[in-house]
């Protein structure tokens, strides 16, 4: 359904992606985990084409992202929803006309109190029921994320794509947020792809992990296997203690990237 | 001077995939109207003030200039020729830009540094068409008609002053008036201020949606809109008069 094949993007004379292959499972739940700046979201800007690779293949729902017209280009970002860092919501919107926006352009069929009783439904899904008419100015951080979950969620998309969906959360919201993917997982049983930095978070709620480390994919496994894995970077990264390299000989020299 | 070229080379390219995604996706509905009352509405109060101080002094400036020469009822076809010809349009197209050219510059960068521009794209719903596009068509309905109210406005201010301060003749001020320009004027007025509204829109929203990281990404971003767009309609000013009231160029 989602796979990167040999993919390689640069900005300038920086390397962020180095011929990353990797080939999503459906229906499941996959974190791309790392270090910041390793190109987590730009892997993720891949996928749903966003971005375009400078060598290899973004292969989407037999659908090549990287050379994808326009009209293919949407028609494949119909069957994703995206939960963004900050949730990307519209500000001079309310609630409901955030949560309802994908439906008013893609589903003009629908009549006004169809969309609101979708609407009402996801928001309740994610645990913010009632809040339809609120402005998006007066929400917390996570109830932003939630709201931003919503609406990715609302034309009940078949892959969810999450950005960092703890960032900038203290760790009792953090946690929330990591109980609510949880919960999506299991009511919806579609498929997910995380990106995170958080380990303990991505470990409890993947079901396979990918590692990227300097531009590189250090591994991609079962998270039951990945926490295991004899690699170093892995471990130090599970132990909290890994440190970035500085330029691309650090990273040649890397242990875990033999 | 290679990055001037390398500049506008990026601007006509944006520009042309803007008219593409137009011409593919339409503007969005319902959005439009709601663009042309902000555009319109919220730039009125200070044009009308702007404009009326403007025709004072043209009219106070006029009296200096002619009076030696025996002249002062020629007031009047002064002020009509530089009020109605140059500077309504020129004054309104530069309210324009720093009012409603400088919140589109503004509110874009800040959905693009947010993220709020990508998620449109996840979301299959193109930005150029859905947040360019009515801007476009608002200032378009809006500024001709900015226009031709910073035209009238002018020109009643520099009466009032002709009238009440300098003493001259009512009837002597509208006759030099009208005799100095013709009805054709007004809708040259209103073709400068289609051009320059397509001008400050599409510049405005450029550095917008080229706007670097963070606030300071988005106060350079809104910097560069309004002192672009101003110039550009200040040259673009010359060479339009020069085609429609001037020689050959």
């Amino acid at each position: 359904m989602i796979e990167l094949k040999n993919v390689s993007k640069s900005f300038g004379d920086t390397t962020i992606l180095r011929d990353i292959s990797l080939k999503i499972p459906a229906k499941q739940t996959t974190a791309i985990i790392g270090p910041s700046g390793t190109g987590k979201s730009v892997t993720l800007k891949h996928i749903v084409g966003l971005l375009r690779p400078d060598e290899g293949q973004v292969m989407c729902f037999g659908t090549d992202m990287a050379t994808a017209s326009e009209a293919e280009l949407y028609a494949v970002r119909r069957r994703f929803g995206m939960l963004f860092q900050d949730g990307a919501l519209f500000d001079s919107f309310t609630v409901g006309e955030n949560v309802s926006f994908p439906l008013v352009h893609h589903a003009p069929s629908m009549s006004e109190g169809e969309r609101r009783a979708r609407v009402e439904e996801k928001l309740a899904l994610v645990g913010l029921p009632g809040i339809y008419d609120r402005p998006t100015s007066g929400l917390s951080g996570g109830q932003r994320k939630r709201v931003g979950l919503a609406r990715a969620i609302v034309m009940e998309p078949e892959v969810i794509l999450f950005d960092e969906p703890n960032s900038g959360l203290d760790p009792i919201t953090s946690d929330a947020i990591d109980a609510l993917i949880q919960e999506m997982k299991e009511a919806l049983g579609i498929t997910f792809i995380i990106i995170s930095h958080d380990i303990v978070g991505t470990v409890n709620v993947a079901d396979h992990i990918a590692m990227l480390y300097g531009g590189n994919l250090v591994a991609f496994e079962p998270t039951d296997r990945f926490v295991r894995l004899d690699n170093d970077i892995v471990r130090k990264f599970l132990r909290r203690n890994l440190v970035l390299p500085q330029g691309p000989d650090e990273v040649a020299r890397l242990p875990g990237l033999e | 001077m290679m990055s001037l070229f390398a500049g506008l080379g990026r601007y006509g390219l944006w520009c042309k995939e803007f008219f593409r995604a137009v011409w593919v996706h339409g503007p969005p509905k319902g959005q439009t109207l709601h663009e042309a009352f902000r555009i319109g509405i919220q730039s009125l109060p200070i044009l009308l003030i702007i404009s009326a101080f403007v025709g004072t002094n043209l009219a106070l400036q006029g009296y200096n200039a002619f009076k030696p020469l025996g002249g002062q009822r020629l007031v009047g076809m002064f002020v009509s020729l530089a009020g109605v010809r140059e500077l309504a349009p020129i004054i309104a197209a530069a309210m324009i830009a720093a009012k409603a050219g400088t919140e589109m510059a503004s509110q874009i960068g800040v959905m693009k540094i947010r993220e709020q521009v990508d998620a449109l794209e996840v979301m299959a719903v193109n930005p150029l068409a859905y947040l360019v596009a009515p801007r476009l068509i608002g200032i378009l309905l809006m500024l001709p008609a900015l226009t031709l109210i910073a035209i009238f406005v002018m020109l009643t201010a520099a009466y009032g002053v002709s009238v009440v301060q300098l003493g001259l003749a009512g009837h002597e001020f509208i006759q030099f008036a009208s005799e100095s320009i013709e009805p054709i004027d007004f809708l040259y007025g209103a073709v400068k201020a289609v051009f320059f509204g397509l001008i400050i829109c599409t510049v405005s929203c450029y550095f917008g949606f080229h706007c670097g990281k963070g606030p300071e990404g988005v106060g350079a971003a809104t910097n560069k809109a309004v002192v672009t767009s101003s110039v550009i309609c200040i040259l673009l000013n010359y060479f339009i008069s020069e085609l429609l009231y001037g020689g050959s160029l």
